[in-house]
């Protein structure tokens, strides 16, 4: 442990607490055991100053770290510096370059193959006042795909010695695999199944999700997202304290209220 | 060294990530990585697509030897079993190359792809910035938003305005209107930029993830005006040699043809891959 670089002024990052995307990069951090500080902000001013002057794009995670003076947003942009920088011992990554370029292919196929469909699905299932069937059937269909090309991965994935787990690349742990975490998490919430339907025929990938969240660095995520959402009168999945369940949320939103 | 780092002027912060990289990179440096590669062992694996074009884009331009099969979507090549085990996702581009140790490398996923060839190839920074730079991962911002959202919304606009089997007005306005967006906040970046390129002074693997898209923009039917630096973007690419040369692999790159379309000879035009894709999606149903 005594070799990672901790930064000695915190790493600031910009977040809003209900979307997957800013706890993969807390996730990280907390994993590594940074020096990092949470500002936390209303989903409703992505789009506005002065998160824009941080991301042009408006989209969370974005960081700025003092210590260099960078300020970088995307969340795989992140992964990659944070750990380039900071993971001098290389505990999430790996030294040879064919293994540090999977890694690489396994955050560009989460970044693009999964977020993004996960993110539609979500969409068309839950926030969409008026129900779609064939979109959220295409959705639907790109994720159980996403989980079967991880599930295959896996599979064919040599066990680790001693307590047999099975990692993306090179035998353990990294970066590509944490990068995965947030939005699985929410998998039950986003097809509306339930925990053992998410994960039927797909035997490694359920294994490989469930040994990270037992993890305290994603334990400790989570209990700062229950914190900050809280502040933010949020429940858990996002909808606003007093409003019971997701159906009255969407009719609300049809409504124009929200 | 706190205080430093306060009052330090954006060059000096600069110089400090470099003092950081270059702590970094030393010992990944080897020798034998001083020099730029010349030999390869590339071999790519590729369609006339955005994704497909970025790869040999890139290759041209940086004069790498490079074999080519074109690999046929509408036949669905790209899930036969030879392809799975280059690629288990069953998506080009997909890349095989050699390690000097004689060891295979095989990579999917475009981004990654082009990280691994600027990475390997380009050790005297044509197309990159040295690890470690503040431009080294503003580079890699813009990828990932190439590859998290101009690609999957813009793929969305298509599916939506070409290809579904019904048509569903929300769902091609919501990725019409997002594609747009995503061009705007890149027309911004480049009016802000001296060099017309998105990073610093010289086009990167950045430029070149996201020209395919933006060239393409006409057929998602996205409105290309009021995009003054994101058209001019588009030229100046293909002033360089390698750009102009690599969006032909591996056939004829068409897509700026349809600037000057009309919406009812483009959905003609849709026709024939609006069969494979459906074809494909019923596939995916019954899995
Ligand atoms: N994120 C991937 C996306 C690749 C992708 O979408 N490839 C398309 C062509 S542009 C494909 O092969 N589609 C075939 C299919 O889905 O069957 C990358 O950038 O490499
Ligand atoms: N299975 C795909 C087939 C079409 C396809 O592969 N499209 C590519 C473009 S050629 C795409 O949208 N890629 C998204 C990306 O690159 O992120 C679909 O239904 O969208």
């Amino acid at each position: 442990m005594a070799t990672k670089l901790n930064p000695l002024k915190p790493i600031r990052v910009w977040l809003t607490p209900p979307g997957p995307n800013p706890w993969k990069v807390v996730f990280l951090f907390e994993e590594l055991g940074l020096n990092y500080e949470i500002k936390s902000f209303s989903f409703a001013d992505v789009k506005k100053k002065p998160f824009t002057d941080v991301n042009p794009n408006g989209r969370v995670p974005a960081i700025e770290d003092p210590n260099t003076g960078l300020t970088l947003w995307e969340s795989g942009a992140i992964y990659q510096y944070i750990v380039e920088l900071y993971d001098t011992d290389k505990r999430l990554t790996h030294e040879a370059l064919n293994d540090r370029h999977l890694c690489n292919q396994w955050l560009h196929f989460q970044m693009s193959g999964q977020g993004p469909y996960f993110g539609q699905a979500g969409w068309f299932q839950h926030l969409h006042p008026e129900k779609i069937p064939s979109a959220i059937e295409r959705y639907t269909a790109e994720i159980k795909r996403v989980l079967g090309v991880l599930d295959g991965a896996l599979a064919a994935a040599k066990p680790a010695a001693g307590d047999g787990a099975r990692w993306l690349v090179g035998g353990k742990m990294t970066f590509a695999d944490m990068a995965f975490v947030p939005w699985d998490f929410r998998l039950a919430e986003v097809l509306l199944q339930s925990w053992d339907e998410v994960w039927e025929g797909l035997p490694h990938a359920r294994a490989w999700h469930e040994r990270m969240v037992e993890l305290p660095s994603w334990k400790r995520s989570m209990e700062h997202r229950a914190r900050l959402m809280d502040e933010q009168g949020l429940q858990w999945n996002g909808v606003p304290k007093g409003i019971e369940t997701f159906t009255e949320y969407e009719e609300k939103i049809a409504r124009g209220e929200q | 060294m706190n205080g430093d780092l306060e009052n330090s002027t954006p060059l000096q912060s600069m110089q400090r990530i470099a003092l950081l990289g270059s702590h970094l990179t030393s010992t990944r440096n080897k020798p034998s990585h001083k020099m730029a590669e010349t030999k390869s062992d590339i071999h790519l694996y590729t369609a006339q697509t955005p994704n497909g074009i970025k790869v040999s884009m890139l290759l041209e331009e940086l004069g790498l030897p490079y074999k080519v099969t074109a690999i046929e979507i509408s036949k669905n090549t790209q899930k036969e079993p030879w392809f799975l085990d280059i690629n288990p996702n069953g998506r080009i581009p997909a890349l095989t190359d050699t390690l000097p140790d004689g060891s295979p490398v095989r990579l999917f996923e475009s981004g990654s792809i082009m990280q691994y060839l600027v990475d390997r190839y380009d050790t005297e920074h044509k197309l990159s910035y040295p690890r470690g730079t503040a431009e080294y991962y503003e580079v890699n911002s813009w990828l990932f938003w190439q590859m998290g959202g101009l690609g999957p919304m813009q793929g969305q606009a298509n599916h939506f305005a070409r290809y579904a089997p019904e048509k569903i007005q929300y769902g091609i306005d919501r990725y019409q209107n997002e594609t747009r967006r995503l061009y705007r906040v890149m027309d911004t970046q480049l009016s802000k930029s001296t060099s017309g390129y998105l990073v610093g002074d010289r086009l990167t693997i950045a430029d070149i993830a996201c020209w395919g898209w933006v060239a393409a923009g006409s057929w998602a039917g996205i409105r290309m005006d009021g995009l003054d630096h994101l058209n001019a973007w588009l030229d100046k690419v293909l002033t360089h040699p390698g750009c102009e040369k690599g969006r032909h692999v591996p056939s004829r790159h068409t897509m700026l043809d349809n600037r000057n379309k009309t919406e009812e000879e483009l959905d003609k035009a849709a026709q024939k891959t609006r069969a494979w894709v459906q074809q494909g999606m019923k596939e995916d149903a019954k899995k």
